[in-house]
């Protein structure tokens, strides 16, 4: 039986595919579902998010049918098509997705009956049934971009060994998505190879739609996306990688590892752009040499959050920056098989380190870790606990934060207490990033 | 009234035949609202909106020490995410010690949906007891339930007998109605049902000596339940306490942001004072009729005639009508000269609203007051109690039969519409439609805040003086305009803004 949760970091298997919908080029969703899912939503998708707005066409402005009690009774097939018809009048858009409610499951509706009949219109129109009630968010991920791929993208018998196609990094989950995307574009470029990033600044819908031509998947996840990939292999013939979000060199220099391989780069050429890269990330650590030994900015570190993040933060900070993140908790949920190659990605770190890593979805749970690890001074005069500590989470972190009386830093999902643009804390320039903003709190913090 | 013997409210589409889609002027809608046939018009095409969900939680999340269980897939209450590391800051200006947004979700799983919630909800429920010990625990009940029969009054009867908080169960299942404001009917009713009253099987009646007793009464002959809403900010709540007070009434303040111990003297009150009928008409129409607690309930106290008119209702009711004059005379005096200089800067603009039927009428008026010309408005929803302030809008600002009114929740499509034809100065909405204003480059001034004074004649300055500063500098909404576009056709919008309401059923309902 699935758990209850407390303080959940995630939404519906609808609410994922509303995001990720909405951060297509001129994507419309078509929500048939209830009239209150997508405002239950939006605040989700948006403020959470780092204000990520709705973009193109999200919060208020989405299409919905809006069935009610009278629905729920007749049916909503009829409602639906006639939202359709009209979504089409007065939506501008080069792509019109429909995704579903759980009432409308619930009764039974047949969504692909309906969008079938628009088959053939100038404009396509797809569907998928992201039940609420069968997923998160992540699962509404999936469900898109494997809709995408068997519905959208266009048969390609024959592949361009210059192009990749790479996901994983999902869009409002991933708060810095769009930035994160950009710098893994820019670094396979730097390896020789042009990125479909389907999300990133920049993309189209036609790149999307012939991305079946591409020679490999990369997949920058342990945990999201695997499913698509598998659907993309199985409609389009083309395999797929999957490698841990990188932040940093140590995080960077692996993945760039890991993809050159795959593609059968060089391994002189991949090793070559790694020592570029390195030359200049580190002159801007080199600045620090004095302060971080002066002021002693070494910390202890607990991570939270989803297992894209936690991986590649608790990366950086030990093998990067030399800190100690001693204690890990992972708060989506995952099955076992998940669970494994998660933690198969916490491992190999150059400083030797052995973090603690735990699972569990309430947020509250959080504390109880932190005092399991560090045990609290009951009174002893000699005791050593969570200090000089900082919390690497989300906003949901924040009152955990104040009892230890450590600082906070949101980097996970999610984050109302900070506004995200175009941040980006993967590759080597995240890394620098993300070294500013964590080093900036423990000045700040004297 | 009398609902609360019910496991479950009533809709607002029944209760108070409320009217969700409509286009046209206001005077043709004040004409039309009373035929009374407006409840039946719908949309052919329309966009998302909130549900009576996530109303209930806006209205009542703020509520202290108490844990909240949504009853529900993962998704809904999803809109509490982004205020989880917020909402502590506002709780904590009522009470230093409050601790912010606790709230647990059933997760209902395909299996669940097969075999029945119960074991979630109860696991739920005892989990929120054993982790956090809070006063109340307030229990949300979703669509998926409702749909799949959930008995969930039964089981939480049963689990009262477990836990020492109090269980309120609040059926606001979102399918059930489009009217959102339904949420506030579904919370009240389980607040009324389970926090009013003293619970004598916890802890033994209060004993009054007859001197006590008499001073007791006194007191409570002097008392008033000052109903606030979510969207209040806590400088408002003040300047209303000081209207109060300097009549000499006492005041105690809910729903939203108080400890469900408030709730347990409730109805030792003389009078129900609302600031909003679309909030508060449930509840007030209940405690008169479960207490004899009579109540105000006409209008809010925004701009100088509405808080006039508020106070002069709550006056004549305690017969204290001179030394409320007095305290009007006071304060608009004091008021008209401070506003003075801003009749001038805003003579010739013109005004556009959105949002609750209550508040916009009457922050228009206000804005009229202050020399802004009101082109349109467009109201979430529309029922009697807006026909009675649209009436009483139409008497007080002279030619406004004309100005646009547009009904429906969100609808920004129509919304787009009308601002590319009306094209305001200003834009006064509410937090959901901002941003697409935003885009058509307007200066936009927010409909309510929490941080921020609208209410009572402090309210009033505070308005102008914003309202001034926005209207200094709107470059970056300006550069959204030129750099930006909405989702929509240019065909639509050469379209009537209302061609996809459809009110044929309302018509057929007037003929029929």
């Amino acid at each position: 039986m699935s758990k209850v949760i407390e303080r959940p970091r995630y939404v519906c298997a609808l609410g994922g595919a509303i995001g990720t919908i909405q951060s297509l080029p001129r994507a419309i969703p078509i929500l048939h579902s209830s009239s209150g899912c997508g405002g239950n939503l939006a605040g989700a998708l948006s403020g959470a998010s780092g204000y990520n707005g709705g973009n193109y066409c999200g919060g208020q402005a989405l299409p919905s049918s809006n069935v009610s009690e009278r629905d729920i009774v007749f049916g909503g097939e009829g409602r639906l098509q006639e939202q359709i018809e009209n979504t089409l009048k007065v939506m501008d858009g080069d792509l019109y997705f429909v995704v579903t409610g759980c009432m409308v499951e619930m009764i039974g509706d047949n969504v692909h009956a309906v969008t079938k009949r628009f088959k053939g219109e100038k404009l396509p129109v797809l569907a998928a049934e992201t039940v609420s009630f069968k997923g998160n968010s992540y699962y509404g991920y999936e469900l898109v971009l494997e809709t995408l791929f068997r519905d959208f993208v266009e048969p390609a018998p024959v592949k361009d060994a210059g192009t990749v196609n790479l996901w994983g990094v999902v869009p409002m989950q991933d708060v810095f998505w769009k930035g994160n995307l950009g710098v893994l574009k820019s670094l396979l470029k730097k390896l020789g190879y042009e990125t479909n990033t389907f999300f990133g600044q920049g993309e189209t819908l036609e790149n999307l739609k012939n991305s079946g031509k591409a020679s490999l998947n990369i997949v920058v996840s342990d945990a999201y996306g695997i499913e698509a990939a598998k659907v993309f292999e199985e409609v389009h013939g083309v395999p797929y990688i999957t490698v841990p979000l990188p932040i940093g060199d140590h995080g960077t220099s692996r993945f760039l590892r890991t993809v050159g391989k795959a593609l059968g780069v060089d391994e002189i050429k991949v090793e070559k752009l790694i020592q570029e890269e390195r030359k200049a990330y580190y002159p801007y650590l080199e600045r620090l040499a004095d302060v971080y030994n002066d002021l002693d900015f070494q910390r202890y570190a607990t991570v939270v959050g989803d297992p894209n993040y936690t991986q590649a933060v608790t990366r950086f900070l030990s093998d990067d920056i030399g800190w100690l993140p001693e204690l890990v908790v992972i708060t989506d949920i995952l099955g076992e098989e998940q669970k494994e190659r998660v933690l198969a990605s916490f491992g190999e770190y150059e400083s030797g380190l052995r973090p603690e890593i735990v699972f569990d979805e309430d947020a509250s749970s959080v504390v109880g870790y932190i005092n399991r690890h560090w045990p609290q001074n009951q009174g002893q005069k000699y005791h050593k606990g969570f200090a000089p500590g900082v919390i690497i989470g989300s906003v949901m972190e924040r009152d955990t934060a104040e009892q230890f009386k450590v600082p906070l830093l949101p980097v996970t999902y999610p984050i109302s207490n900070r506004v995200v643009l175009n941040r980006a804390y993967v590759g080597y320039s995240g890394g620098l990033t993300l070294a500013e903003d964590v080093l900036s709190l423990v000045v700040a913090h004297r | 009234m009398d609902y609360i013997k019910h496991k479950v409210p009533p809709v607002r589409e029944d209760r108070l035949m409320a009217c969700q889609a409509y286009g046209g002027t206001c005077g043709d809608l004040s004409t039309e609202s009373k035929k009374g046939c407006l409840y039946a018009s719908k949309r052919t095409f329309s966009q998302t909106q909130g549900c009576q969900l996530n109303l209930s939680l806006g209205m009542i999340s703020s509520m202290r020490d108490a844990v909240m269980v949504i009853h529900s897939p993962i998704g809904c209450g999803g809109n509490l995410i982004q205020n989880a590391g917020i909402n502590k800051v506002f709780q904590k200006l009522r009470q230093e010690s409050a601790v912010g947004l606790r709230w647990i979700n059933t997760n209902l799983s395909e299996v669940d949906v097969i075999s029945g919630g119960e074991a979630k909800l109860r696991q739920a429920v005892l989990k929120a007891e054993r982790e956090f010990r809070p006063s109340a625990i307030l229990v949300f009940n979703s669509c998926v339930p409702a749909l799949i029969g959930d008995d969930i009054d039964g089981i939480l009867d049963d689990l009262q007998k477990q836990v020492s908080a109090k269980i309120v169960p609040i059926h606001c299942e979102g399918f059930k109605t489009k009217i959102q404001a339904t949420a506030y009917d579904s919370v009240y009713h389980g607040l009324i049902r389970n926090l009013v009253g003293e619970d004598n099987t916890a802890k033994p009646a209060v004993i009054r000596t007859p001197e006590e007793e008499i001073e007791h009464q006194a007191k409570i002959s002097k008392t008033v339940n000052l109903l606030n809403v979510g969207s209040m900010s806590r400088i408002d709540e003040e300047e209303l306490v000081r209207l109060l007070k300097a009549l000499d009434l006492n005041v105690r303040i809910l729903p939203s942001y108080s400890h469900p111990d408030d709730f347990t003297y409730a109805h030792e009150a003389a009078l129900n004072v609302s600031i909003c009928a679309t909030h508060d008409d449930y509840f007030v129409e209940h405690f008169k009729q479960m207490y004899g607690i009579p109540y105000v309930l006409r209008t809010i106290p925004i701009g100088i005639a509405n808080t006039n008119k508020w106070l002069r209702d709550i006056a004549s009711f305690f017969g204290i009508e001179e030394q409320t004059e007095k305290l009007i005379a006071a304060e608009t005096a004091e008021l008209k000269q401070a506003i003075e200089p801003f009749k001038a800067e805003f003579k010739g603009k013109t005004a556009f609203l959105t949002g609750g039927e209550v508040r916009i009428l009457t922050t228009a008026e206000l804005l009229h007051n202050l020399g802004f010309e009101i082109l349109g408005l467009r109201g979430y929803h529309f029922d009697k109690y807006g026909e009675i302030l649209l009436d009483e809008y139409l008497e007080d600002v002279p030619n406004s039969e004309k100005a646009i009114f547009n009904i429906g929740s969100g609808q920004v499509f129509e919304q787009a519409n009308l601002l590319s034809k009306i094209t305001p100065d200003l834009f006064v909405g509410h937090i959901g439609v901002n941003g697409s204003a935003a885009k058509q480059g307007y200066p936009i001034f927010p409909l309510f805040g929490q941080s921020d004074d609208y209410l009572g004649y402090k309210g009033v300055y505070e308005v102008a003086t914003r309202v001034s500063r926005i209207l200094k500098n709107a470059s970056f909404n300006k550069n959204l305009g030129k750099n930006t576009r909405l989702p929509y056709r240019d065909s639509w919008y050469e379209q009537d803004p209302f061609t996809y309401i459809d009110d044929s059923a309302s018509i057929a309902a007037r003929i029929g």
